[in-house]
């Protein structure tokens, strides 16, 4: 198989059906074709991401500008599957707004071209070796995912857009200074217009760069690419954006576009590590952004009355938590990358859950959903049980990561970390649990009559808990082989030697 | 003043202080469409000697899209909301043009710490009128209310950075500039719908007063 090709693919497919859908005749057939899209485009992905995470090859296209190595097969493989899932969810989603006059063809329209040409940034950003054109790909993740926050238009929407446009471009722009940074810093090392922001390059000639440079660098692009990803200080756009946006636009933010940010911020680290001498210097930044976002996130869980702001806030929190582990360094970095998949998961699911719910009853107010189990048995149970799996309940995947992020931190002796990781998800814990339990079982002032769910929606509820569960219980050794080698690649102990190989 | 680097990069920063001392929106879009144009010639004088097809190419879409393409934009947002000036910023004008000559220093010992790379004479105050461009633009966003005197600042941000690139990183390839120009157009323009969308909804364009949403 000729892989070059596959690379191209994989960004033309779902920005040729963006394109498409635009044109499309009905809602049914906009949903269908971009259904379409996204499906073709996960298949060929699958078949790039099995050639780089089983048999261990390194894909490279468009003269090395696009490449695919195990970090960025291991992100892609997170996003499709994010990707398809709240494909189908959208289908139902809308299909409901379609029922009762909410949505025109114009906004189907629109929602769905936008839809596949949000997927086509983020696949740019995973899969572009040139430092430059990933920072295109997110800048552009931005302006598309805009107007899906608006697709009903109203005042709160608006105001979510607006703080979303302006605070994630300019911390993209200050991304971009850090970008200029590091190409800046290589300087020294002669090398040429073409190879000057490939991160293969830099990631070879990393010992070369110019320490103060690089160090200005990382902390530009922690700062812009941390906005984008939700890390606190900078998190303010995210609750509202997040509650705003349609359900299944929720879904993608939380599941993946976040981590799409964080995926620029990993790819820096070993340069950086390399850079400043293994001294751990950028670590120490990321585990202070990690632990002061599960802080911030748990102060504001236990006031939320929203149950899309609560979700929000736990995506801050877990994103502190993906940081954390990255700072930490070592087995950190394994449960990380673990967490990124199991966060994005069980996110996806408790959007899509919180989404229904919310046509049900009306409302996303918590209170006014209380009582949700007896009115829809499945929807009750995905988002009682995706928010037990959040706050970190045992047999559930996320539990064994986080768990594993505390043995790095006893290992290290991080005594401190742990005690403010320990009690930040303490709160979370007693607080989310606060929610969760009226929202299940609670007594509702108004009565609603029970409502039917199909297969599909049992499906994207069933599937992904099941998932969770055996991931939490048994790790296939397929995924073990695969952490570790996308571990090793920010971990600084792995590609070098491969990727050497390869470019001479 | 013997180069026109130095004259050129004087201007830069003398602009930066009319955008933080002036009310009137529409000669602040006016002085930012002279620093697009100003960047736009300072590409192309920066390397005078060795001009390559992709400098002019670069130069030119930045002329264009920064010094009449932006205001065109914005002159007509202007149209549409019916506001001339801002009336009560967060921060006056005479606090703002204070804070400006602080950037300033801060710049010119910023400029003087990053081991970055002389390129002959007049280049300086290079580094500093950049950074100085960068922080001003920053501060309007964070010091005006109005949403298009907050997308005037972004735009003078990324003038700032631009700036910097062109000295910092000679050898960035044509395609990731154009890229980044083409992320800044889009950008600029998604802001302008939204402004156009929020005037509707809301009759005004004070962004203090989209306070919805809370907690």
């Amino acid at each position: 198989m000729n892989y070059e090709i596959v690379l191209w693919l994989l960004i033309f497919i779902p920005a040729i059906s963006g394109l498409v859908c635009v044109a499309a005749p009905s809602p049914k057939l906009a949903l269908g074709m971009m259904c379409a899209g996204v499906f073709s485009m996960a298949l060929l992905a699958l078949s790039a991401i099995g050639a780089v995470l089983l048999q261990g090859e390194i894909l490279f296209a468009a003269s090395n500008w696009l490449f695919m190595d195990a970090l960025s097969a291991y992100n892609l493989f997170v996003m499709i599957v994010v990707f398809c899932l709240s494909s189908i969810y959208a289908c139902i989603y809308f299909q409901q707004e379609l029922l009762h006059n909410n949505l025109t063809i114009k906004q189907i329209r629109q929602f769905t071209s936008l839809w596949c040409g949000a997927l086509a940034s983020m696949t740019i950003v995973l899969i572009s070796n040139n430092l430059g054109i990933m920072w295109v790909g997110i800048e552009a993740t931005t302006l598309i995912t805009a107007f899906l926050i608006c697709v009903h238009v109203s005042r709160e929407s608006l105001e979510a857009m607006w703080k979303y446009i302006l605070i994630c471009s300019v911390g993209v722009a200050f991304a971009f200074m850090g970008t200029l940074l590091a190409a800046a810093s290589a300087k020294g090392v002669g090398l040429g217009s073409h190879n000057a922001l490939l991160w293969t390059t830099l990631r070879t000639n990393a010992a070369s760069l110019n320490p103060v440079l690089i160090k200005a660098a990382f902390i530009f692009l922690l700062v812009g690419y941390g906005t984008k990803a939700g890390l606190a200080p900078m998190h303010s756009w995210l609750p509202d954006a997040h509650s705003q946006a349609p359900a299944p636009v929720s879904a993608i933010f939380s599941g993946f576009m976040l981590n799409a940010a964080l995926y620029c911020i990993m790819r820096y680290i070993p340069i950086v590590e390399i850079a400043t001498g293994h001294s751990g210097w950028g670590l120490n930044f990321l585990v202070g952004f990690g632990i002061f976002s599960i802080i911030i996130a748990a102060a504001f869980i236990v006031f939320q009355k929203d149950v899309k702001r609560l979700l929000a806030y736990h995506s801050i929190e877990h994103l502190g938590i993906i940081a954390l582990g990255f700072g930490l360094g070592g087995l950190g970095t394994f449960a990380a990358l673990f967490h990124t998949f199991n966060h994005s998961l069980c996110k996806t699911l408790s959007f899509f859950a919180a989404g229904r719910l919310g046509q049900i009853f009306g409302s996303h107010d918590m209170e006014k959903m209380s009582g949700s189990l007896p009115v829809s048995r499945v929807w009750g149970i995905g988002i009682l049980c995706s928010l037990l799996a959040l706050i970190g309940i045992a047999p559930f995947a996320l539990f064994m990561s986080e768990f594993q992020l505390i043995k790095t931190t006893v290992d290290t002796h991080a005594w401190l970390v742990l005690s403010l990781f320990l009690v930040g998800t303490g709160i979370v814990f007693v607080g989310a649990l606060g929610h969760a339990i009226p929202l299940a079982w609670g007594t509702n002032q108004k009565s609603y009559t029970p409502v039917r769910t199909t297969f599909f929606e049992a499906f994207l509820v069933f599937v992904p808990l099941a998932v969770l569960l055996i991931l939490g219980l048994w790790m296939p050794k397929a995924l073990f082989t695969a952490l570790t080698s996308a571990a090793n690649i920010i971990g600084t102990t792995g590609g070098t030697t491969s990727l050497a190989g390869v470019l001479q | 003043m013997d180069s026109p680097m130095e004259i050129m990069m004087i201007l830069l920063v003398l602009s930066d202080f009319a955008l933080l001392g002036l009310s009137r929106l529409r000669t602040c879009i006016s002085i930012v469409s002279f620093q697009g144009m100003l960047l736009g010639l300072l590409a192309l004088v920066s390397q005078w000697g060795s001009l390559t097809l992709r400098l002019v190419m670069i130069a030119a879409a930045s002329f264009i899209i920064k010094g009449f393409v932006f205001p065109i934009l914005l002159r007509r947002g202007i149209r549409e909301a019916g506001t001339q000036q801002e009336m009560e910023p967060f921060v006056g004008y005479i606090m703002s043009i204070i804070a400006g000559l602080v950037m300033l220093g801060v710049s010119l010992w910023l400029g003087n710490k990053l081991p970055l790379f002389a390129l002959g004479s007049g280049t300086y105050l290079i580094i500093p009128a950049a950074l100085t461009t960068l922080f001003t633009g920053l501060f309007l966003i964070i010091a005006r209310k109005n949403a298009l005197n907050q997308c005037l600042g972004y735009i003078i941000m990324e003038n700032g950075i631009y700036t910097f690139g062109i000295f910092s990183v000679v050898e960035i390839p044509l395609l990731v500039e154009l890229g980044i120009l083409l992320d800044v157009f889009v950008a600029v323009f998604v802001m302008g719908i939204a402004i156009y969308h929020i005037n509707r909804e809301f009759d005004h364009l004070d962004s203090d007063r989209l306070n919805v949403l809370k907690g």
